[in-house]
């Protein structure tokens, strides 16, 4: 994923070559659609919103300015375009103190399966208030990187940092026992 | 001690959270996505440009709204602040005497201002259709 083919194929797109969009969809597909998936997490959405960003995009492609890499401004104009679309219509997703627990702490340590408990701290994500939430999707779509995240999500750095740190204390406090590894009870 | 068993579990729980965030399972576009946003596109690019609003021809008609709204909003104060006065108990003059003529009650200021509505409405008409028609 060069940003010189992005640059190049924008240049022509804007030179009034619309084929040549096509390159930059292949490219960023995968990506975007992801990225919607995490805030959905429901496939046929996470399409249509991904469709409605390129569509976006391609509007205003000629308000890329180029001191930015091509993938950060897409990035950043689909993460706002997948906030508005979440907050107006709002994912499917239980509240927050739904997220089950197990009743007997210790029962799960052995018995509970990482996917369950995987499942559960994903749902427990979803319901977060949005400013944590999409705070910790970016976080982790952009691989930790806090610089990226807070590109994507036009913050400054230190408030990604706080919301980050933010929401994952309200995960602990809700998934104590979920979130309580085996073998630090070992030890 | 306590408070170092505290530590441990945030970052233990903190570890945790990396872990299962970090790998989530990725999905991927169905086989027609490309194909698909590429309609959109040309159905975008196709489409004729939107029209844009006629601010050269509308301007003359928003600096007069303009101008008629705040005269009518200080006829307004000067009314209002007029009848303050009368209502002071000093001068015993009639409410009417105090109000700019067009305000008075009777038949005539009711003539002139239904007139003045008429042609109100008369130009916002024939201007909203000389807008919509694209004449000049």
């Amino acid at each position: 994923m060069s940003p010189s083919e992005d640059q190049a194929e924008v240049e022509r797109v804007l030179a009034g070559d619309i084929s040549a969009f096509e390159g930059i969809v292949r490219r960023w597909q995968g990506p975007l659609i992801n990225l919607a998936y995490r805030f959905c997490h429901d496939r046929g959405r996470a399409e249509e919103m991904a469709q409605e960003a390129f569509l976006r995009a391609y509007r205003a492609l000629s308000q890329w300015r180029k001191d930015a890499v091509f993938s950060t401004w897409l990035f950043a104009l689909a993460t706002n375009l997948y906030r508005s679309e979440l907050r107006r219509i709002p994912a499917r997703m239980v509240a927050l103190d739904e997220v089950a627990e197990p009743a007997d702490g210790h029962a799960s340590d052995g018995g509970l399966e990482d996917h369950d408990r995987d499942m559960a701290v994903r749902r427990a994500v979803l319901a977060l208030p949005s400013r944590y939430r999409e705070a910790l999707v970016l976080f982790y779509f952009h691989e930790m990187d806090v610089a990226t995240a807070a590109r994507s999500l036009e913050l400054p750095e230190g408030t990604v940092k706080a919301r980050l740190s933010r929401g994952r204390e309200i995960l602990r406090r809700k998934l104590p026992q979920r979130l309580a590894a085996p073998r630090l009870k070992e030890a | 001690m306590g408070r170092w068993e505290v530590r441990m579990t945030t970052n233990a729980s903190d570890e945790e959270i990396d872990r299962v965030l970090s790998f989530e399972d990725e999905i991927l576009p169905s086989s027609g996505f490309a194909i698909s946003v590429m309609d959109a596109v040309r159905r975008e690019a196709a489409a004729p440009p939107p029209i844009p609003f006629p601010w050269i021809r509308a301007l003359p008609v928003l600096v007069v709204s303009g101008i008629a709204l705040a005269l009518f909003l200080v006829a307004g104060i000067v009314a209002v602040a007029q009848l303050g006065k009368v209502a002071a108990p000093r001068f015993s003059m009639p409410s009417t005497l105090a109000l700019p003529p067009l305000l008075h009650g009777g038949m005539e200021s009711a003539a002139i201002w239904t007139l003045l509505a008429l042609v109100a409405t008369f130009v916002s008409v024939r201007f909203s259709m000389r807008l919509a028609s694209g004449r000049r």
